[in-house]
């Protein structure tokens, strides 16, 4: 019962918005950076993704950099020094 | 949708939050556990900031307070109050989701493996139907990216993705100026 039901909402899917599908890949191209200063119209759907997943993966990775940077940075810095005070009121 | 500098803004205010409560509980961190607290903490912070308005930023909340007890304990420690009503909306649904896709899919998968009995395939099917795989095999990835993607169908996937794109970006503008500005202010 629940595979009939997986396959209507996939069929019921594909059927009325393959133009919303359209609209929505159309937008994740704008937002990857290579993609987007390409001329062409025509990306395959799958390269799109392919993109995505590369630029999300190097979003991970920047962020698990940046944490490490931010650690051995902030190790450095007493919670109540002059310093903190100073990051405290710029950021705030 | 929300400005993007107000979603900094929230991010920011969420994350330096998180991080006080982490650090005020620990004096004395090791650069791992100081890296890990500041990750989870900036994960969390940007979930939050969506306020359970997206699949994926109740997947990445739960998933946190998953991890062992150290990560629930500072999911808890983050969130404060929040953090109950958000982890109890998570397990009533996901759970029973999960199985009944990941039976679904189980069927699905051995009901398609039995017809392998295919003579002569047209150039054009061909290519359709490698494009086809293709990109079925680049949605399992991204699926596996984005945090509770197993359980979406393609739309909704799309859409997640989208939000996750644009959070991951603030996330990573906030904490390189944060960098930044510790750099500043250890050279001095």
């Amino acid at each position: 019962m629940s595979n009939r039901r997986s396959r209507q909402s996939t069929a019921g899917v594909s059927r009325i918005s393959d133009d919303q599908i359209i609209e929505l890949v159309s937008k994740l191209r704008q937002l990857l950076p290579e993609i987007r200063d390409r001329r062409s119209d025509k990306v395959s759907a799958s390269k799109v993704l392919q993109e995505t997943c590369n630029y999300i993966r190097s979003l991970h990775r920047e962020v698990d950099d940046l944490s490490e940077r931010l650690s051995q940075l902030l190790a450095t810095i007493d919670a109540d020094s002059a310093e903190a005070a100073i990051i405290r009121s710029l950021i705030m | 949708m929300r400005p993007p500098s107000s979603l900094k803004q929230e991010f920011l205010k969420k994350w330096i939050t998180g991080l006080q409560r982490c650090s005020s509980s620990k004096r004395n961190m090791s650069i791992l556990e100081r890296t890990k607290a500041i990750k989870l903490s900036a994960d969390v912070a940007m979930a939050s900031a969506r306020n359970s308005t997206t699949c994926w930023s109740r997947a990445l909340i739960a998933n946190a307070s998953k991890d062992g007890s150290d990560g629930k304990h500072l999911v808890e420690q983050i969130l404060g109050l929040e953090s109950e009503r958000l982890m109890m909306k998570k397990a009533s649904t996901g759970a029973l989701v999960c199985n009944k896709r990941i039976r679904s899919k189980k069927i699905l998968k051995r009901s398609c493996r039995i017809p392998r009995t295919r003579k002569c395939v047209p150039q054009v099917a061909l290519a359709t139907s490698i494009a086809k795989r293709m990109v079925r095999k680049r949605t399992q990835v991204l699926k596996s990216l984005i945090p509770g993607g197993e359980f979406m169908n393609e739309v909704s996937l799309i859409e997640e993705t989208l939000d996750y794109i644009i959070s991951l970006r603030v996330q990573v503008d906030v904490m390189r100026g944060l960098a930044g500005v510790s750099e500043l202010v250890n050279h001095n």
